[in-house]
């Protein structure tokens, strides 16, 4: 391969990475908080259609992030209230609203399937687009790109140097005891889903905004699900979050790359790769991953006392 | 005024089955909205979806037909939930099931139906149960999740089926179209009375045969009851000596069998041939079956039913109505999300208490009134 | 709200007025405070102040009402009637914020502490006083807190790495970091050697003595006769006594006064002929323990005593098969362990009574003819088939012979009481005729009534089995066993009859790691 092809290939897999990487943070965020959120596929899918519509219809892409967020946060809101108010089961709360989220999207977007919107171009930044070799593959993409760039640091400097992010934890390990400071961890794991509900939801609206700029059914393609595998993979760190979905990023470019330019392989086989890998990273990651960085209190719903 | 939340020390009786209603009833409700906000008569939906579960002849039996393979992934489902292993694969077992019964049909083509059937039905559950075994053991062995390693095999799995179908099992006669052969008339399974019963067909004996296998091994065996054991939680099977980590295996082993049978019926009685249209999602529709059912065997029958009726009913909206066959899962999504939040008050009730009424003097005791000065 | 009427009362039903310091104003007063549950009144029209510069012991049995009290003080539940007054003010707390607010602390048995978070996050969790956090700065006030009140503790720590003993002192830095001023201790003692027992007693002194109101729970009668200033006695919700420490003559008053009658503090045992050896311990190592050996004979009671995380549960671990012996031998009923784990008889074999009787030894959401299926279910087999019916009946059998209540075999684990659960629990075991059996803590939690059924269960048990009692409470270890073995770090410190006085009186030190 030529170095040009390294780096383009490269370029595409930040793209590629970007909106796994917010869904992964997404799902830190919720699982820190002591919520397991099987929902991510559907929330992608349907902040994807959200973002879609709004900046079809107004114009603007920045309407249509912001569109896309509320929609995650409020799917995710859902999940809230059954699991933390209703008290239902996680897993199966998460796979009714991934059936749902998806669902809906599909149904909502089916008028529109096959038709474009402008949202976000690509905007190479004065200085560092320039580097060499650098410069193309990190900045000269959109600005959700370089948002994304930033979201690890934010979602660390959240659950580290915040007081909100100890209570966030304390939610997550130990519910008793944030009661007992006097904090509410109901509450506090409900602002954990629903603030990575915004996060997953910036991950849909870059597919249909940044990505392909136009709507199709079965966008989110099995990201969310990535992204959930991922944060075992992360041992629930935003640091290697990054690391997982740039990981993936490459891997989808590649198989994107290795379809166009038209190989003898399969394009069934191609498409397994991402699927497996996330087993396979799995494989590798499981075993540590119970050991460092699971919150104690994950999946387990705080029941009421009486 | 404040809620007092407090567990139920009884069952609810039939209060649980007005739970059930209120919560259909809801989803059901939202559902219509959706149909109306996108401009389709909502009302005009619902009786659809009640003509197709308990209306017409020809849908009623249509209902039934797509009842077989959900009630038979949802038992295997439900064997696995029992024990809080969390298997979702059921979508990719049951399209490995279809794939060995295939390898089987178009292998032995030559053979007679009475050993020709068997032969497929052993391959696809020897197929759908080793699909179903991966994820057991790497949850075993290594602690991966089983929810998310089942997920990505039923990529994987149907992946496969669709490679193999473009691929190798292409049958060359078809125009381009992704298919295989159509099967030797061994290899597929007979409708029962075609004139009267539609495409009802004799797949349907599997359902009461599995039935009652599925409540006689939890009720009256002891790997059954150690099962149900099993379900409170590692450390209990460790304590009482319980097998759990050949129970893991088992219950994966059998949910994946199971849906591998079902997937082989499917391709066997309805479309005689593997092609990569019979992958609809039943396996997450079992997933909604067994637990709206509380994995009981009577209400897997019945959840099967009614909602492979809600299929239909959505098939109908889509052809009359041009409904986005989507409004399925919808509904699926939100009747779940409803059940769930309804059972909670299966297990608490909720009552209003009263506030209590701070008193003015203190009664008794060393009163501050007389510790001051 | 009647119904206790027929209780007999040992003082009025008026506190004595002369209890506390008449001039200063409480530091928080109940007044008539009543809760109600479905079934139970928990508490009844109680009516108590707490001053400052004094320790007051409210004492109790288990499910007498103190945690009932506790969660109101603490802004959990609301009374049904009654109300609370701080420094003389009424307050209606709505949430346990507003508690702390008022300067009401509490350590509560099981700590609430985040394992996974540092002392310093634990103790400013929900106190961070702004919306960002600067770990170096939480360290040094953490540090500087720990220092001024002589409560030596790291401040970079994992609670998780810590030993309970300094855990509770973490859950006191919380306390004093939010300068509550009353600070009320559940069975703090639970947990500790004597020798971390008696610092913390000098610290409940020491925050007193700087004009805290100190609140110490414990049914323990020697602990609550050496600290507390004031003591209230606490029965089935109501407030059966109030009086000075100094006015109590002997422990044994105190307990009468506590349970209502008379109770046998010391059960009469008579010797068992020691019979043949079922256990046989020999230089067992690794996985926490370090060259442990003991025998154990049928007849006999080897209580093995210590606080709790000294390698007991490693231990108990090994016996019952859960875990391999690393190094070192372990023979049971004269079968080596492989052997012995591979036949797993069910009958005639081995019983376990563990100390978390509804979480492991029953199942929460089964019935009971399933919990007693739990262990005998080769008993009721037929091959593959299992006789329901008959185990029914024989559950029956053994709830109405224990009588376990509620009587109803169709009841959920998690519906009955924890003495009940441990009756059904050592009836399903005994049912199984075992020749060596495990108990650990069998009567943590319950109360006098209880604990007399177990102990004499405990005993009748001797003259078919050999009995491995694993106690962190030491009246019980010597009340039934016949030899003490000492347990510190996974080592054995000492073992010798409960007949050798000498050596008993230093269990306390042996217990603490000392050995001479």
């Amino acid at each position: 391969m030529s170095p040009e092809l390294v780096i383009a290939l490269l370029a595409a897999a930040v793209q590629a990475g970007t909106p796994i990487l917010f869904a992964t943070l997404g799902e830190i965020i919720s699982e820190k908080a002591g919520v397991l959120n099987l929902g991510v596929e559907g929330v992608m899918a349907l902040s994807a259609f959200a973002a879609f519509i709004t900046c079809h219809l107004t114009g603007s892409a920045w309407l249509g992030l912001l569109a896309g967020g509320m929609a995650g946060t409020l799917l995710c809101g859902l999940h809230s209230l059954v699991c933390q108010v209703f008290l239902g089961n996680q897993v199966v709360s998460g796979l009714a609203l991934t059936l749902f989220g998806v669902g809906l999207a599909t149904f909502l977007g089916t008028p529109y399937v096959g038709q474009s919107t402008e949202g976000f171009a690509k905007i190479a930044l004065p200085l560092l687009s320039d580097l060499p070799v650098l410069g193309p593959i990190f900045f000269r993409h959109d600005v959700l790109v370089y948002l994304c760039y930033a979201s690890p640091v934010a979602v660390w400097f959240l659950l580290n140097r915040t007081s909100l992010g100890l209570g966030l934890r304390a939610a997550g390990e130990m519910p008793a005891a944030a009661a007992a400071a006097g904090l509410k961890p109901q509450r506090l794991r409900a602002f954990g889903v629903m603030a990575g509900g915004f996060l997953c939801g910036l991950g849909g609206a870059y597919l249909s905004l940044a990505h392909t700029h136009l709507w199709t059914t079965g966008l989110s393609g099995g990201r969310g699900w990535v992204a959930v595998a991922l944060v075992i993979f992360a041992f629930w760190r935003p640091g290697r979050a990054v690391i997982g979905a740039f990981l993936f990023g490459s891997v989808m470019a590649f198989q994107l790359r290795l379809q166009a330019t038209g190989t003898n392989v399969p394009s069934s086989l191609l498409l397994m790769l991402p699927y497996a890998l996330t087993v396979i990273v799995l494989v590798f990651s499981a075993a540590r991953a119970r050991r460092s960085g699971a919150p104690a209190a994950l999946g387990v719903n705080i029941e009421p006392e009486d | 005024m404040n809620l007092v939340i407090r567990k139920r020390e009884k069952s609810l009786g039939w209060g649980v089955l007005v739970v059930y209603l209120v919560a259909l009833a809801l989803a059901l409700f939202v559902c219509a909205l959706l149909l109306t906000l996108s401009g389709k008569s909502g009302m005009g939906g619902l009786a659809i979806l009640f003509r197709a579960a308990f209306g017409q002849g020809y849908s009623l039996l249509d209902s039934l037909v797509k009842a077989i393979p959900i009630f038979l992934c949802a038992l295997g489902v439900a064997l696995s939930f029992r024990m809080q292993v969390w298997n979702i694969g059921a979508e990719g077992q049951f399209a490995l099931g279809a794939v060995g019964a295939t390898w089987a049909a178009l292998t032995f083509s030559g053979l007679p139906g009475f050993a020709l059937m068997p032969l497929m039905f052993l391959c696809a559950m020897a197929c759908g149960g080793a699909w179903g075994l991966l994820p057991a053991a790497l949850r075993l062995r290594l602690g991966v999740s089983e929810i998310i390693s089942s997920l990505m095999l039923n990529y994987i799995g149907i992946l496969l089926l669709e490679y193999l179908v473009f691929g190798f099992w292409k049958d060359p006669a078809s125009f381009g179209f992704p298919m295989t052969a159509e099967f030797s008339s061994g290899g597929q399974i007979a409708r029962i009375a075609p004139g009267v019963l539609g495409k009802l067909h004799w797949g349907l004996l599997a359902c009461p045969i599995a039935g009652v296998a599925y409540s006689v091994f939890l009720s009256r065996t002891r790997l059954g009851f150690e099962l149900a054991a099993c379900g409170e939680g590692e450390r209990v099977a460790r304590y009482a000596q319980l097998p759990y980590a050949f129970l893991v295996f088992l219950v994966m082993g059998l949910g994946g069998a199971l849906a591998g049978l079902a997937g082989s019926i499917e391709i066997s009685a309805t479309v005689g041939r593997l092609q990569p249209t019979v992958m609809v999602g039943y396996g997450y529709t079992a997933i909604v079956v067994a637990w709206l059912a509380r994995l009981r065997p009577w209400g897997i029958a019945f959840t099967a039913y009614l909602l492979a009726a809600f299929r239909v009913g959505a098939e109908v909206m889509q052809l009359e109505m041009q409904v986005p066959a989507a409004i399925g899962p919808i509904m699926e999504g939100l009747i779940l999300l409803c059940v769930l939040a309804g059972q909670f008050f299966l297990t608490y009730s909720v009552s209003l208490g009263r506030a209590p009424k701070p008193e003015a003097a203190c009664p008794g005791g060393n009163g501050a009134e007389e510790a001051r000065p | 709200m009647n119904g206790h009427e027929g209780s007999e009362r040992l003082t009025s039903a008026t506190p004595r007025t002369d209890i506390g310091v008449a001039d200063v104003l409480p530091m928080v007063r109940l007044c008539g405070v009543s809760k109600r549950f479905v079934q139970v009144l928990a508490n009844d029209r109680i009516s108590l102040s707490f001053m400052p510069g004094r320790i007051k012991a409210l004492l109790g049995e288990n499910g007498a009402g103190k945690s009932t009290l506790m969660a109101m003080l603490a802004g959990r539940f609301k009374p049904d009637a009654g109300h609370m007054e701080v420094a003389g003010q009424p307050v209606d707390f709505a949430s346990p914020r507003e508690a702390i607010a008022a300067g009401i602390g509490m350590v509560y048995q099981h700590f609430m502490l985040v394992e996974n978070m540092t002392v310093a996050e634990n103790v400013l969790l929900g106190q961070e006083g702004g919306i960002m956090l600067n770990p170096t700065a939480m360290r040094r006030r953490v540090a500087e807190l720990a220092e001024r009140f002589g409560l030596g503790i790291d401040a970079r720590a994992r609670v998780g790495d810590l030993s309970m003993g300094e855990r509770q002192r973490v859950e006191i830095l919380k306390l004093l970091h939010r300068e509550s001023k009353i600070l009320i201790f559940d069975e703090p003692t639970a947990v500790l050697t004597p020798v971390e027992a008696e610092s913390l007693f000098a610290a409940l002194r020491a925050m007193s003595a700087q004009g805290k109101s100190i609140v110490f729970i414990s049914h323990k009668l020697e602990e609550v006769l050496s600290v507390a200033d004031e003591i209230a006695i606490l029965r089935r919700g109501r407030i059966e006594g109030e009086f000075l420490a100094s006015e109590v003559e002997s422990p044994a008053e105190l307990a009468r006064r506590m349970v209502g009658r008379d109770v046998v503090l010391e059960i009469e045992r008579e010797a068992v002929a020691p019979g043949r050896l079922v256990l046989d311990v020999k230089h067992l190592s690794g996985g926490g323990l370090d060259d442990v050996s003991f025998d154990l004979r049928r007849g006999e009671i080897l209580a093995i005593v210590g606080v709790a995380g000294n390698g007991q549960q490693q231990l108990v671990e090994v016996v019952c098969g859960l875990e391999k012996p690393r190094g070192g031998q372990v023979d049971i009923l004269g079968q080596d362990w492989v052997n012995f784990f591979q036949s797993r008889a069910w009958k005639g074999a081995l019983a376990w009574i563990p100390e978390d009787r509804a979480g492991l030894a029953t199942c929460r959401g089964l019935n009971l003819t399933d919990n007693l299926l739990l262990t005998t279910r080769q008993g009721f087999a037929h091959g593959q088939w299992l006789e329901r019916s008959r185990a029914s009946e024989t559950a029956q059998g053994l709830v109405r012979e224990h009588n376990v209540q509620p009587g109803n075999i169709e009841a959920q684990a998690w519906q009955l009481s924890g003495g009940n659960l441990q009756k059904f629990v050592l009836a399903r075991e005994l049912y199984r005729e075992p020749r060596l059996v495990v108990a650990e803590q069998p009567t943590q939690g319950l109360d006098v009534a209880a604990t007399e059924a177990v102990w004499r269960r405990l005993l009748e048990v001797r003259k078919t089995a050999g009995l491995l009692l694993v106690t962190g409470d030491l009246a019980e270890a010597l009340q039934l066993a016949d030899r003490v073995a000492v347990m510190f770090r996974g080592r054995i410190m000492n073992q010798f009859p409960v007949s050798d006085a000498a050596q008993v009186e230093r269990i306390g030190s042996l217990m603490a790691g000392l050995k001479d």
